[in-house]
């Protein structure tokens, strides 16, 4: 399989290989024998099969998978991708009505808080990027920066939420849900939406970060620890001895397809048998995929996994970019607890933050790059929310708290303009005042280049049509798109 | 100073914009582009959706939806985010991105008309008291100076309370905003008071809201005399005739029952129905199925359960001709029969014992008595309208203030309640606890009764007129005024016990919980918690002997530190009683504070930090083991004149439209008696609007009431309702496939007195049901969906089935009904267990139901996240409950019971074990063909375990233990196997 992977196969190539090889019974079943189901039909009164089959995009777009790199706790725009020089001219002075209006820790509101970072121009694009991610710099030609970004709960459950689901309550899809309710997966054998935790602990919100809400479990995404078992039951704690397992397994089938003929016309029997069949394969497939010691030594040293700094985060980035290779449509790379939520000693987290992700997120992009990737994989970076220009607790250990009115966020690949700087904070970076992106056109403008169409994008539930962006106004951002 | 015109278009007052020359002005530049492209739906002749772009004031007033611009903030207007996205002009090509970049200009620049040359440059925007009451005042100052607190004896309810003012005296002076408290207070930013807000869920007011403020005082802080939007149904503009003829909105008028050609296949009404429309299509039903299929159906429609082997023989051996009969009626007299029901109640109200919506998912800790009040009350047969009634107004259904002590009916009645408060609800957190988050609550509740009880997606309507439904905006904030002074946004109750977020004492006053005055049970708590309290008694005591040494001398070392010429009058204060201090040593024993802190002893002595640190986590966990005192989580009004209801455009708070009075959807007219409030003349200060509401629902010929409930209960025996959308009966829902049929149902519903169990009886004694699952591959054709039921379907166990079945046939089962609910754990590796004492674990319906940690079994197998509820669970088949099925230490430790209890029973012979483990797992008997080959696997295993155990352990007898083994991994194949998850 690795020797498949190298010699510059398309993925299609790849899936359709295993259709006609190894796992063919299974597939065939899954698959029936069209590779491109319809796209979601309305739900009718039969109880409706939902599945991973691929499905055909709304449009042709650029991006077959997404990495998105979610940086959970909210970083900081104006020390990291939208310069300010005002805020040293004003640093001190109290924050307006209204920004104070919108402080979350009242009592430790202190005054504008200039960045303690350097900012430089790079890459033939100029993109302006900070001191303390050296590593994005060099790749600034290829992502497009949103600086415009604004939500509206300054919490980071409800923000979460919002950025995952367009409200702020649990209970509604993620955008993950719906990339792979509208496309389903290439690759049968794997989740379709794979979560990579970081082993220090889940993100707030944990596993309700990837629900599928309303959308059927099939749709939620899976979480793949990077570290002892990648999947929850993929191996029991005590396994069976192999003439064991073949027995029950033959009886199984024997006793399954028996029942399945005698009960002619119910085809979720067949797709049950399929189901154990595949999680047979999954146990495999799920194992190679995630099996970094295939790497060569220089890619290990490039997403820095010799350095325990960077390892975790770098194993992560590695396995992301393993798991699109082999077609996984949508992957979310977390990092551990809360590091961006820089409440306190901004230059000292800050740099601790940039120091676990910068290498690895160059890395990844880089690879990408090399390997053809990164014109079909669309990499997304970003947190809930960003973070206030003035001080919280001032004094020498002053940090920042969260910004809800204006953040940044970045793109690369799949079809995003390259070198891109889109979109306005006002002077001192607290809120987007032009070209505001909400996170619903962000939304939409994630599934635009996803080739869905966020309105035609469509879950029939007690009569409502459910979208993503349901009746909020929502705007693809084309200038980020190449 | 401010000058008002156009007075038919309500109050204007002016705000500052910027004056560019070139700023865009509304006559000469945008009325153009307006004239083009939007006055064939928006001039002031047509208004769609009440709104004109004939004048600049016109899109300030707005339309149906609010104002159409917001000036200055071209991001905050609703009109341009229509025209960029595209979705207006409707039906038309987007506009050219020069006229949307010229509009965005000015709104930008202050949205100008050449009339405000007139008023001396000043542009203008309406201010009301409305506005101010519901967004300003009322979300930033009525929790301290509102109906239940009164801090400074101010009260900013009303124009007139405001008037009156507090201590310092009034709060606003109309006309005068410089000399009015209020602005002053707010001015220099006392108000909100800083150090309160985040307590309060409160912020400071922005510069727009301020300048508001201050604008309606300077015009004389008019009062709005409005009344309520009047909404009858014989003329009510909002619905047309044609609207009330909706099938689901009429009445259910009685069927007669067809002749059909099959007699000798009806044996119930239900079945006439059936086949007439079979016959139409020249089909019948399938044969009935064999004795034992339709046992083991039985058992899990009702119960959940497999029959056990004794239960099947029972049944076998019971010849009389109504066997069948017989077993219904005993299964519906089971006690497990409630269990299994309640689940399904349980997920049309959306149950949770967690709040949801944060990640700390703080537990509900009285939410299973609701649980337990439905189980009883489904075992009991209450009748369904009875049922409703006491969730919906038990509360008023008695003077509970009035009574010392509860009758068991009285405390049931309130716990019914709880029906009220099942949404998920974030407000424990002072982060999550602001209107905004409060009118989730509200909506979803509005949503739980909507889809549960009237099959209506009420919730649609709570931003716009519902887009399919003859069901305006309106008509969503009258249901909502219906629970408004129990669930009142303006006035919230906290949800737990810690108060978070109501920065009050914590009393019974401030949170959601009635006392349980039932003597019996208080004092079950105080018996249980009397010795751990002495325990934890002593330990403080032990801490204080401890202590107390020590604080003396840090005190004498810091009254020694205080200069010497006051330290004498400082001791002196210091010795006076708090209460007889003067002036001088208040200010004395203020200033030198003396008093020494915990932490300080423990900075300071470092022994007696351990010491103490291992005092406390004795009390710690002295303290786990206390029961909370029994409370009721109930829902109650506060008493008072109500918030009042305002329509919130868009569904925004700061929005405010129309004043409402409470009432029903509008629609729902025909044959009904209207909603009509009586007031109970109750202590307990109740307005009756929830009574009226459950007492307008039960009436015999609700034309929703019956049908959705006859539905569902159809729903969760055939797999699919009548109608296959049960939470909607309207447009968009599926018409029901047997119209007659479920008016028949219905109707039989109410004639036998709203019983439940009748209706089993009367479904469950079909042809229809009686019916195989197995049928031929023609018939699957003819009719591929069984929309016409001429097969019974086959169905997956749902999830709590499933895993209550694997632990039953593993003997793991504990059957303790009732309770608090057992508690779960999350393994290292992700999976959600219940913490299992020894003798097994109980129904999943006993199991903590926690939204963001739901047991895995039941995850994956489709366990819906109540959020905010299900009516109807979907159904996935993923590799992922293969492999929890395969490899999960719950059915593989279930597996190695169940072949224990059935070695217990068969002994060690392989056919008598193999027949035993059909019988168990499969409620049949093996053919022949199977016996041999479940023989030989079984054989095979035996042999296989032998050698790895021979090979591993060459020392010890082994035999039986690899008999064991061999036997614990046949049967775990029969747990997997589909026969065993599906219900024929």
């Amino acid at each position: 399989m690795k020797d498949r992977e190298n010699s510059g196969n398309t993925r299609r190539d790849f899936f359709s290989s295993m259709g006609d090889g190894l796992y063919g019974a299974a597939l065939a079943l899954l698959l029936g024998n069209d590779l491109f189901a319809a796209n979601p039909a309305v739900v009718g009164s039969a109880p409706q099969v939902y599945d991973l089959k691929p499905k055909k995009p709304h449009h042709s777009g650029k991006a077959k998978s997404v990495i998105h790199l979610f940086m959970n706790g909210g970083p900081s725009q104006v020390d990291l991708l939208d310069p300010k020089p005002a805020l040293e001219k004003f640093a001190g002075q109290p924050p307006s009505r209204d920004l104070a209006s919108e402080v979350r820790a009242v009592r430790e509101t202190g005054g504008l808080m200039p960045s303690p970072f350097k900012f430089a121009k790079h890459g033939q694009s100029g993109v302006e990027i900070s001191e303390i991610m050296p590593h994005l710099a060099k790749r600034a030609d290829d992502i497009a920066v949103i600086r415009s970004m604004f939500t509206t709960h300054l919490s980071h459950e409800n923000a979460l939420f919002i950025m995952q689901s367009g409200r702020m309550l649990p209970g509604r899809p993620s955008l993950g849900s719906w990339v792979v309710y509208g496309l389903g997966s290439e690759n049968q054998n794997l989740p379709a939406y794979v979560v990579l935790d970081d082993p220090k602990g889940l993100p707030i919100n944990d596993i309700q970060n990837w629900q599928a809400g309303w959308l059927p479990g099939v749709f939620q995404g899976t979480r793949i620890r990077s570290e002892g078992s990648p999947l929850l039951n993929l191996h029991a704690k005590e396994e069976w001895p192999g003439a064991i397992v073949d027995l029950s397994r033959s009886l199984l089938h024997r006793m399954d397809a028996a029942h399945r003929d005698q009960r002619p016309g119910y085809s979720d029997l067949e797709a049950r048998i399929a189901s154990y069949e595949l999680a047979a394969r999954m146990q495999i497939a799920a194992t190679d995929a995630l099996d970094i010691s295939k790497e060569s030594e220089a890619t290990r040293e490039m997403y820095g996994l010799n350095d325990e700094m960077t390892a975790s985060y770098g194993r992560r980035c590695l396995m992301a970019r393993r798991l699109v290779e082999r077609g996984v449509r949508m992957v979310q790379v977390y990092i551990e607890g809360q590091i961006w939520d820089n409440h306190g000693e901004i230059e000292k987290n800050l740099r601790y933050c940039c120091g676990k992700t910068d290498k690895p997120i160059g890395a990844l992009l880089a690879d990408l790059r090399q390997r053809g990737l990164l014109d079909s994989t669309l990499v997304v970076w970003g947190g809930e929310f960003g973070r206030l220009p003035i001080a919280q607790k001032p004094g020498p250990t002053a940090g920042r708290d969260h910004g809800p009115s204006g953040f940044s966020v970045w793109l690369a690949g799949g079809g995003v303009k390259g070198g891109t700087v889109y979109g306005a904070t006002d002077d001192i970076g607290y809120k987007a005042v032009e070209n505001r992106v909400s996170v619903h056109d962000f939304h939409s403008t994630v599934l635009h280049l996803m080739g869905l169409n966020h309105r035609n994008l469509v879950f029939e539930r007690e009569g409502r049509n459910e979208r993503i962006t349901d009746e909020f106004p929502a705007r693809v951002v084309q200038e980020v798109i190449a | 100073m401010f000058r008002f015109k156009n007075l038919a278009l309500g109050l204007f007052v002016p705000v500052v914009a910027v004056f560019g020359q070139d700023a865009p002005r509304f006559e000469g530049q945008i009325r153009p582009v307006f004239q083009a492209r939007c006055f064939p739906c928006h001039d002031a002749k047509n208004k769609q959706a009440g709104l004109s772009l004939e004048e600049r004031d016109d899109l300030l007033k707005g339309g149906k939806t609010g104002a159409a611009i917001v000036p200055r903030k071209s991001s905050d207007s609703l009109m341009l985010s229509m025209i960029s996205s595209g979705r207006m002009p409707m039906g038309g090509a987007k506009m050219a991105d020069t006229e949307i970049e010229l509009l965005r200009r000015w709104i930008d620049a202050g949205a100008l008309s050449d009339r405000d040359k007139e008023m001396e440059g000043q542009p203008l925007v309406a201010v009301t008291e409305r506005e101010l009451s519901t967004s300003i005042v009322g979300a930033k100052c009525l929790v301290c100076h509102g109906r239940r607190r009164q801090e400074g004896g101010l009260d900013l309810r009303t124009r007139a309370s405001m008037l009156k003012g507090g201590k310092s005296g009034p709060a606003i002076v109309p006309g005068k905003p410089e000399e009015s408290l209020m602005v002053k207070r707010i001015a220099s930013q006392q108000m909100p008071p800083p150090h309160l807000q985040e307590q309060f869920s409160v912020r400071g007011l922005t510069s727009d809201e301020f300048e508001k403020l201050k604008h309606w005082i300077a015009s004389g802080a008019p009062e709005d005399r409005e009344q309520p939007v009047d909404v009858r149904a014989e003329a009510d503009a909002a619905i047309k005739p044609k609207d009330r003829e909706f099938w689901s909105f009429r009445p259910p008028v009685r069927p007669k029952v067809p002749e059909v050609r099959g007699q000798d296949r009806v044996r119930t009404p239900l079945d006439a129905f059936l086949l007439e429309k079979l016959e139409a299509k020249s089909m019948t039903f399938s044969k009935e199925a064999p004795k034992l299929t339709l046992m083991r159906r039985a058992h899990f429609d009702l119960l959940g359960l497999p029959p056990s082997p004794e239960e099947i023989r029972e049944y076998l051996a019971d010849s009389r001709p109504d066997a069948y009969e017989r077993l219904i009626d005993r299964l519906l007299e089971s006690p497990h029969y409630g269990e299994r029901w309640a689940r399904y109640w349980m997920d049309a109200v959306g149950y949770a014992d967690s709040e949801g919506g944060v990640s700390n998912d703080t537990l509900r800790p009285h939410a299973w008595r609701y649980r337990d009040y439905v189980i009883r009350s489904l075992n009991a047969d209450k009748p369904y309208d009875r049922f409703l009634i006491e969730q919906i107004a038990g509360d008023e259904l008695l003077d509970y203030r009035g009574v010392t002590e509860y009758s068991a009916d009285q405390v049931e009645k309130l716990v019914a309640t709880g029906f009220w408060r099942m949404a998920p609800d974030p407000t424990y957190s002072t982060e999550q606890n602001f209107i905004p988050e409060r009118l989730d609550v509200v909506a979803s509740q509005l949503d739980i009764l909507g889809t549960s009880v009237m099959g209506l997606t009420i919730g649609c309507a709570r931003c716009h007129d519902h887009k399919y439904d003859p069901i305006p905006q309106r008509d969503f904030y009258r249901m909502s005024a219906m629970v408004q002074p129990a669930l009142d946004p303006w006035d919230w109750l906290a949800p737990n016990e810690q108060c978070v977020g109501v920065g009050a004492k914590c009393d019974d006053s401030t949170i959601r919980f009635l006392p349980l005055l039932s003597i019996k049970e208080r004092k079950l708590v105080e018996e249980h918690n009397a010795p751990f309290l002495n325990r934890i008694g002593d330990l403080e005591k032990q801490l204080e002997v401890k202590a107390a040494p020590l604080r003396e001398k840090l005190r004498a070392e810091k009254i020694a530190a205080v200069p010497a010429d006051v330290r004498e009058d400082l001791q002196k204060a210091l010795d006076t009683p708090e209460a007889q201090r003067t002036e001088i040593q208040r200010y004395l024993a203020g200033k030198f504070l003396v008093a020494v802190k915990a932490e300080e002893i423990e900075a300071k002595f470092e022994d007696y930090r351990k010491e103490a640190m291992a005092i406390r986590r004795q009390i710690q966990e002295q303290k786990r083991s206390l029961k909370p005192m029994p409370k009721i989580r109930a829902m109650f009004e506060m008493g008072g004149e109500p918030t009042p209801n305002r329509i919130m455009l868009r569904g925004e708070y700061t929005n405010s439209g129309p004043l409402v009075a409470p009432g029903t959807p509008s629609v729902l007219s025909v044959g009904l008696e209207p909603y009509r409030l009586e007031k109970p003349a109750y202590r307990t200060q109740t307005t009756g609007r929830r009574l009226a509401l459950a007492k307008w629902l039960v009436q015999p010929n609700h034309p929703l009431t019956s049908r959705v409930m006859v539905n569902r209960i159809w729903q969760n025996h055939f797999g699919v309702g009548l109608v296959a959308s049960p939470g909607n009966f309207g447009k968009t829902g599926l018409p029901p496939s047997h119209p007659e049929l479920l008016d028949w149902l219905s109707t039989e519903f109410v004639r036998q007195g709203w019983s439940i169990k009748a209706m089993h009886r009367l479904i469950m004694t079909s042809t229809a049901y009686r019916q195989s699952s197995r049928s031929s591959a023609d018939n699957h054709t003819a009719d591929p969906a069984n929309v016409l039921l001429s097969r019974f379907p086959l169905r997956r166990l749902d999830a709590d089935a499933l895993r209550d079945s694997i632990l039953k046939v593993a003997g793991r089962l504990d059957l303790t009904p009732f309770g608090p609910p057992d508690e779960t754990e999350v393994k290292p590796e992700g999976e959600v267990l219940t913490k299992t004492p020894k003798t097994g674990e109980r129904r999943s319906i006993y199991q903590l139901q926690r939204r963001s940690k739901m047991l895995t079994m039941l995850d994956v197998f489709d366990a819906p996240q109540l959020t905010p509820n299900c009516l109807r669970r979907s159904n996935s088949t993923v590799a992922s409950q293969a492999l929890q099925m395969m490899n999960s230490e719950l059915v593989r430790n279930a597996a190695r019971y169940m072949a224990g209890r059935v070695m217990d029973s068969a002994g060690t012979d392989a056919g008598s074990q193999i027949e035993r483990i059909f019988l168990t797992a499969l409620a049949r008997e093996a053919t022949a063909e199977e016996m041999q080959t479940a023989r030989t696997t079984l054989e095979g295993m035996r042999r296989e375990w032998l050698q790895k155990l021979e090979s591993e352990l060459p020392a010890e007898p082994v035999r039986q233990k690899a008999e064991w083994l061999a036997l614990s991994t046949l049967c775990h194949t029969f747990l997997n196997s589909a026969e065993f998850m599906y219900i024929d």
